[in-house]
């Protein structure tokens, strides 16, 4: 009875391990798209202790997560609307963000993905969760994000501010 | 000669407190504690981290609270009401108080709110604004929700109007 109690539990782990490895190796669109997601927050990111070099270096790095006609609408209340247009925006923007900022911490949280029928494409609909040195409360945004698939990789085209109260 | 058999030693205080006189039921009964609790927290009564001063003074900037996920399972929201909406997801919700409701008019005019043209009484209200904002018609399945802390500008200050589906329950004081 031990015996086959031992053996059932092995097999159970076995089939969790293979369907984990599958899921590792072979993502569906929706969970290279939510892997993609976090590793933008990441890289967005700035660690207290980041030197000048390292937030340059990520800024360029960050401009491999957009496509290169991206476009970046921010309207958020209390700030006339801004647009980032290319690739060129963004960089500025981030070196910019680099250059102010002495740390930044970037979450993307409850990210919901539609995949278009022919998998090339899809939508994003996320809560950006923003930690900023000084400010008793963490900025909350969300976000809709338009990504196109570029052979393994998904890449940003567009992405908005969403109101969460109308 | 002896026939009787003696006797196992009582268990001590602290094992009989501990893990019961039958561990067995004693496990058991901690599984169906530890299931009926998550599903209380994760579907009934939801524990949330209040972070930041929209409801001061009716909630401090920092605490722990509730929402009361049944509390619109047999009636709509009232006016008054403090609830929680979720954002794309329920990681990070909103916690505003209900002033208006489905079909009514809704303004701002010197820091008080009129529903409907008429001004609407607020003692919650510790911070006065002037907050001015021409009349809005509020959509059949929406709210109209706002914090209690009036003291900024009305742009920095998150309010508007919620659909309903995405008003979680009603916030536990």
């Amino acid at each position: 009875m031990t015996r086959w109690l031992l053996r059932a539990g092995l097999l159970a782990l076995l089939i969790l391990l293979g369907v984990w490895g599958y899921h590792f190796f072979f993502p569906t669109p929706q969970d290279a798209i939510r892997r993609q997601l976090t590793a933008l927050a990441k890289t967005a990111s700035i660690a207290p202790n980041e030197s000048r070099f390292a937030r340059a270096a990520n800024a360029m790095k960050l401009i491999g997560f957009f496509s290169p006609d991206v476009q970046i609408k921010v309207d958020i209340p209390g700030s006339s609307p801004r647009t980032f247009d290319g690739l060129d925006d963004v960089r500025t923007a981030a070196l910019a963000a680099g250059n102010t900022l002495s740390s930044l911490s970037v979450e993307f949280l409850d990210v919901n993905v539609e995949v278009a029928p022919d998998k090339q494409s899809a939508i994003a609909q996320l809560t950006a969760k923003a930690v900023i040195p000084g400010q008793t409360t963490p900025e909350i945004q969300e976000l809709k994000i338009a990504l196109k698939k570029n052979g393994r990789d998904w890449l940003v085209t567009r992405a908005e501010t969403m109101r969460t109260l109308r | 000669m002896e026939t009787g058999t003696s006797e196992p030693p009582p268990p001590s205080l602290a094992k009989r407190v501990l893990v019961g006189r039958n561990p067995r039921n004693t496990l058991v009964r901690a599984v169906v504690w530890v299931v009926v609790l998550v599903i209380i927290a994760k579907f009934v009564l939801v524990p949330i981290r209040v972070q930041g001063i929209s409801m001061l003074p009716t909630f401090p900037s920092k605490g722990i609270k509730f929402i009361n996920c049944c509390a619109y399972l047999f009636h709509p929201p009232q006016r008054g009401d403090i609830v929680a909406i979720e954002t794309t997801g329920r990681h990070v919700m909103l916690c505003k108080r209900i002033i208006g409701l489905p079909g009514e008019t809704i303004a701002f005019h010197e820091g008080r709110v009129l529903i409907n043209g008429e001004p609407l009484s607020e003692p919650y209200v510790k911070f006065p604004c002037n907050w001015e904002q021409p009349s809005e018609l509020i959509g059949p399945d929406e709210y109209y929700v706002v914090g209690d802390n009036r003291s900024m500008d009305f742009f920095q200050h998150d309010q508007g109007r919620a659909d309903r589906h995405k008003i979680v329950g009603k916030v536990v004081p």
